[in-house]
């Protein structure tokens, strides 16, 4: 067999499971960050996000 | 989070972060043109503790004759920022804005971040423009979107960023929505699908 993956149907299926499964765990980590933002100071958070901004 | 939150405006204090000085100061010169404008989309989310970067900024401004226009763009120049994708006032005006595509400006050598600048098109534009909230951040005037338009729009958008950052504003703002705002908003954009997966469900399907 060439270059390539090579996929299968099953092998199809996984992969939309995996994206199902990380859009999942991304929008559960956002539920888990806002809880944490709504009660942290507004200084301690901003300071947080900038170091991700200010890269 | 603490924020003062009434129906047309918030007042926030945080440690600012680059980009947001960059904002008050691309603002500054709204102003200063007295150019009406509104900050729509990512920036919003982030401006809001939303834990991402962006390349741009997006901003709808009125409708404005070329004097004006010409006005402004040399506040701009004068202030360091230079339109990165037409090469004159005129070529801006005539060739993006009056054929409501967007023009963007950059702090002069960089291309990133930019400032992505509309007349308004659709109803939903000018709706943006016409139904703003003020954001007082650190003592300086932003005008933002509705929040409540913000987070619909952001549905219809569609990406999986886009239901990111939906799903942020709505989790941080939800005891100040007007929900049957946001309902109204979610029913005219005919996202109601949309919301049901992204905001009503407690867990993501």
């Amino acid at each position: 067999m060439g270059k390539g993956l090579h996929l299968t149907k099953k092998d199809l299926l996984e992969l939309e499971e995996e994206k199902k499964s990380n859009r999942k765990q991304r929008m559960d980590f956002i539920d888990l960050y806002c809880a944490w933002l709504k009660k942290t100071p507004n200084k301690v958070w901003s300071k947080q996000q900038n170091k991700l901004i200010n890269k | 989070m603490e924020l003062e939150f009434s129906k047309n405006k918030i007042t926030f204090e945080k440690c600012l972060s680059d980009l947001d000085k960059l904002v008050i100061k691309f603002v500054k010169i709204l102003d200063a043109s007295k150019v009406d404008y509104v900050i729509i989309s990512g920036y919003i989310a982030i401006l809001f503790g939303r834990s991402r970067a962006t390349e741009d900024v997006d901003l709808f401004i009125e409708e404005m004759p070329f004097e004006k226009f010409n006005t402004f763009w040399n506040a701009l120049d004068k202030a360091g920022f230079e339109c990165i994708n037409a090469f004159s006032p005129e070529e801006a005006f005539n060739d993006f804005l009056k054929e409501k595509l967007a023009i963007r400006f950059a702090l002069k050598g960089n291309f990133e971040p930019n400032f992505e600048l509309k007349f308004p098109k659709s109803k939903y534009n000018i709706y943006s423009l016409n139904n703003k909230v003020e954001v007082f951040l650190n003592g300086e005037k932003l005008l933002s979107s509705e929040i409540e338009l913000q987070i619909a729009f952001k549905l219809s958008l569609g990406s999986d960023k886009d239901f990111e950052d939906a799903r942020h504003l709505y989790n941080t703002f939800k005891e100040h929505l007007d929900l049957n705002l946001l309902k109204k908003q979610i029913s005219e954009l005919q996202v109601e699908k949309q919301a049901e997966k992204v905001l009503w469900v407690k867990d993501y399907i």
